[in-house]
């Protein structure tokens, strides 16, 4: 049983990978299509470096995954503050209400706002109403659930004699916010901001209902591109965002790693404090 | 001091709760009165709704499709997850990595590359050629869909069945031990049954993304194949009918929230039942 | 006599129209070891957290020195503070926890340097300074905190609780750790506490509360032998309380006879309050005996046995080195200076029947009865 699930798992993993190893062996490939494998080449990547249109779109991507990651994080956090000191109640409503774009299929969630955007546009007059700015919005509104539910218990483990120990040994109350309350958040902050940024990069189907023709992202690209041949410096593009990607998930995890250890080495020093009151 | 605190409570989560009503709520909300006014007259109707009955197979289809998936995800993954868990812990993090690392890659990308392993002139019937056996009708099949929502969203049941198993207590397993059960009843009456909150978690995670997926259908099904999020992204992109298009994503949001207060019924029950 | 450091006056508290506080008077001299002593939920710690500043009185002021402090915030404020299960940072090894307050105020390196490993010397904590604060005991976080809060050298220390999470052993030894360091630095210690042997054990000043009051001020001795009401004659060490009559000074009648002692200035034929203690309750041949009764309950303390006798129907607690068995009957006398007089007060007949006693229940009423309810209140209210 051990050993069959043991193969299980790798023959699962190997089904993970087998496309995305597909892929970045055909950014390797002289051949055109994916499934036909001609001589080796790195001409994909030149291809891929030298094509403007190209590496602007995945600027707009980059661009709008990091402000929106950026913005997300600290709104989000500076609301999980607010959100904290309203009643039990009103707390409750909120958190249900951050729950609805995590919960709700994005394809709702895209429509609805493509929705809110037309009738606004409406309302102003404005003739393209879609763009960078409806973008941006719609990938904050769905970054802002990942960070506020990643710090959310952060703020709830947080010791509070902690931050009136800062106040006490002579901290201002913002000093005592950035020396302690701060530091103690970060991880949570950190994932949850990371997680937001994967996220939004590899949006899609949100981004394909209020993107306009004035700015798109690459994936939405992608997905109009689908009607010709894709062309193939685009998996050489994958490569090269399957390494990054690889890189901030490792970054991310020794984030995690090294606040693991210190909440488990607390929960410890916590274990023995209620059993030397037992 | 009160008042000083009463304002600076608002500055801080006002500009939130401001933000999720515009861009949350309010949008809900216009999906809800599109769904129910007439597209000409912008009067009160339930045209849309009973309009969609003609579409009422597509439902089903996508509630079926969706419910294989969520089923084969939960078979599938756990053993992984089980295996994940009970790796060490330096080992846990890289496995945990690597289930995450496709989630985050792009995901119209790697169907693309299921099609191009799927083909009739791809590399799966090309490698059975090879054999002597196919070509097979693979692509443009109800399995290929199948196929390609468990691929897409596989890791996201293996994760809530992972962090579920590794918080189970092993006393517990201990105690089922030395109270003389075997090893198979071991896993049906003590591990599964509480891994169930992960079950549940997970099926919602697979089964919301699923059932309103539009792209994998479009790529890897036949034009009998399309799905609600098919039929959704059209009166949006091709007929534009935001009307009859609000009310299939209404009908759609109930749907899912009846299934999961089904769900979470039965965890709740379950909850009882084993204290 | 030293001079005043702090001064209450009139200190009132509520939260959300609950009152936590009422009319709090009370002076701490400087060097001085004050204890705040009271179940949970008398308002001890709210008390405390308003002279650090973390409270503001809804009415009162608070002196420090002679110079009103109520709304200065807590930073600008001599006084530092030993919470409840100390509240280290986290993010910070030992020594960057103790320097923290020493780098707020921008001191020069090598001074921070030298002053915390004074500190940490005088803590018995030398060669921890790189430890993470994680990777101790509870006891040596316990030292940590202490440190951290003296190496600002306030006039005043508040400590909350700070012994609460430690097991017995420790408790005793930090209590004299504790004491010698206050001693040694001449610091002002204001110390809250439940636990009435500590209080007695460490203070000059025990200040005894209950429901938002003060009920009694006093040295420990004062307040262990001149208890003001049933509330402290209880919750101070045992007693036995019972109904009397004072018919003149120095006479006063209980359990149907009439008894000589050393209390005076009350009316005549005032209705009082009589405590007698049971380690001074002496056991003698039953024939010769002021009071009878039937032992019900024997407990074997080590030291000494603890019977409940059952004098028609009233169970007294006494303590005594020689054994009865259980059933048998005894008679005690009371000496005259084993009988104290209280006045009645709303806590009359509330306590001092031992009829439905238990020593485990009991502690666990004190120690644990509302407590997280009522913190969680106050910080709700705070917030």
């Amino acid at each position: 049983m051990k050993r069959f699930n043991r193969i299980f798992t790798v023959a699962v993993f190997i089904f993970l990978y087998a496309p995305i190893l597909l892929l970045v062996a055909a950014s390797f490939s002289s051949g055109t299509s994916l499934s036909n494998f001609e001589g080796f080449t790195l001409s994909r990547y030149s291809e891929l470096f030298s094509d403007k249109n190209m590496l602007g779109l995945l600027l707009n991507s980059l661009i709008v995954a990091l402000i929106s990651s950026v913005v997300a994080s600290v709104f989000g956090t500076v609301s999980c503050f607010g959100i904290r000191r309203l009643g039990r109640r009103a707390q409750k409503t909120v958190m249900t209400v951050t729950n609805i774009p995590m919960t709700n299929p994005e394809i709702v969630t895209g429509i609805s706002l493509a929705l809110l955007f037309v009738f606004i546009g409406q309302m102003l007059k404005l003739k393209d109403v879609m763009g960078f700015w409806t973008l941006l919005i719609a990938h904050i509104t769905f970054n802002l659930p990942y960070v506020i539910l990643s710090v959310m218990p952060k703020l709830n483990q947080l010791d509070r004699h902690v931050g009136e120990a800062a106040l006490d040994l002579g901290c201002t109350p913002i000093k005592a916010f950035f020396k302690v309350t701060l530091p103690e958040i970060l991880p949570g902050i950190i994932s949850g901001g990371l997680m937001a940024f994967t996220m939004s990069l590899d949006d899609f189907v949100i981004s394909y209902f209020v993107y306009g023709p004035a700015f798109t992202t690459l994936p939405v690209e992608i997905y109009t591109y689908t009607k010709k041949p894709l062309p193939p410096k685009l998996y050489a593009l994958f490569t090269v965002l399957f390494l990054a990607i690889l890189l901030v998930m490792i970054v991310m995890n020794i984030v995690q790693a090294r606040d693991d250890n210190r909440s488990r080495r607390n929960k410890n020093a916590k274990g023995e404090i209620t059993l030397t009151r037992i | 001091m009160k008042r000083r605190n009463n304002v600076f409570k608002l500055l801080l989560s006002g500009p939130y709760l401001i933000w999720m009503a515009i861009f949350v709520l309010v949008p809900m909300g216009m999906v809800l009165y599109f769904a129910l006014t007439d597209p000409d007259t912008g009067r009160f109707t339930l045209d849309n709704l009973m309009g969609i009955e003609e579409f009422l197979p597509v439902f089903g289809e996508s509630v079926w499709l969706a419910a294989v998936s969520a089923l084969l995800c939960i078979v599938i993954a756990y053993p992984v997850a089980y295996v994940i868990a009970k790796a060490a812990p330096s080992r846990q993090r890289v496995l945990i990595l690597l289930v995450m690392l496709p989630m985050c890659m792009s995901f119209l990308l790697r169907t693309l590359a299921w099609v191009a392993l799927l083909e009739d002139t791809g590399i799966l019937n090309r490698l059975l050629g090879s054999l002597g056996i196919g070509p097979l009708k693979l692509i443009r099949t109800r399995g290929a869909v199948i196929l390609g929502m468990v691929y897409n969203y596989l890791p996201y049941m293996i994760m809530p069945l992972y962090s579920v198993l590794t918080k189970l207590d092993r006393r517990l397993i201990e105690a089922a031990e030395d109270l003389g059960c075997s090893g198979t009843q071991v896993f049906f009456k003590v591990i599964l049954p509480l891994s169930a909150p992960g079950i549940i978690s997970g099926t919602t995670m697979v089964f919301v993304p699923a059932v309103s997926t539009f792209y994998i259908s479009k790529k890897l099904g036949s034009s009998g194949t399309a799905l609600i999020g098919d039929l959704i992204e059209s009166q949006f992109k091709q007929s534009y009918n935001p009307n009859l298009g609000a009310a299939m994503s209404l009908v759609l949001m109930v749907m899912i929230f009846i299934c999961m207060g089904i769900m979470n019924r039965f965890a709740g029950q379950d909850e009882v039942s084993r204290i | 006599m030293e001079k005043e450091l702090i001064r209450l006056a009139d200190i009132a508290m509520q939260f959300d129209g609950e009152e936590v506080l009422r009319s709090i008077n009370l002076t701490v001299r400087d060097k001085e070891f004050v204890t705040l002593l009271g179940p949970s939920g008398c308002g001890k710690t709210t008390t405390l957290r308003i002279i650090g500043g973390f409270e503001t009185p809804t009415s009162g002021e608070v002196y420090f020195d002679g110079e009103c402090i109520t709304n200065l915030p807590p930073y600008k404020r001599k006084v530092n503070t030993i919470f409840q299960r100390y509240a280290l940072f986290p993010h910070l090894n030992v020594f960057e926890n103790v320097a923290f307050g020493l780098r707020i105020q921008k001191l020069p390196e090598e001074e921070i340097r030298s002053r915390v490993l004074e500190m940490l010397a005088l803590v018995n904590l030398k060669g921890y300074e790189r430890r993470s604060t994680d990777a101790l005991s509870g006891g040596q976080q316990q030292r940590v905190a202490i440190a951290r809060a003296l190496v600002c050298r306030p006039r005043l220390l508040l400590l909350d609780e700070p012994l609460g999470a430690l097991d017995l052993r420790l408790r005793k030894d930090m209590q004299a750790e504790l004491k010698r360091i206050q001693q040694q630095l001449g610091i002002t210690f204001v110390y809250v506490t439940h636990d009435q042997e500590e209080a007695l054990a460490m203070s000059d000043t025990v200040v005894v509360m209950d429901k938002g009051r003060i009920q009694q001020i006093g040295t420990p001795e004062d307040i262990y032998n001149e208890p003001q009401n049933a509330f402290v004659a209880d919750f101070i060490g045992e007693s036995n309380i019972i109904d009397g009559i004072m018919h003149e000074d120095r006479l006063v009648e209980f359990c149907g006879r009439k008894f000589a002692c050393l209390d005076g200035g009350f009316e005549k034929r005032e209705n009082v309050d009589v405590v007698i203690r049971p380690e001074d309750i002496d056991i003698i041949p039953y024939q010769n005996g002021h009071i009878k009764g039937t032992v019900t309950s024997v407990t074997f303390k080590g030291v000494h046995y603890e019977f409940i006798i059952d004098v028609d129907g009233f169970k007294w607690m006494v303590q005594s080195t020689d054994y009865r068995e259980l059933g048998s009957e005894v008679a005690f006398i009371i000496e005259p200076d084993a009988i104290h007089i209280m006045k009645k007060s709303e806590y009359s007949g509330m306590f001092g029947d031992y009829s439905t006693y238990s020593e485990a229940y009991d502690r666990d009423i004190r120690e644990f009865d509302g407590e997280e309810p009522q913190e969680e209140k106050q910080y709700e209210a705070e917030e």
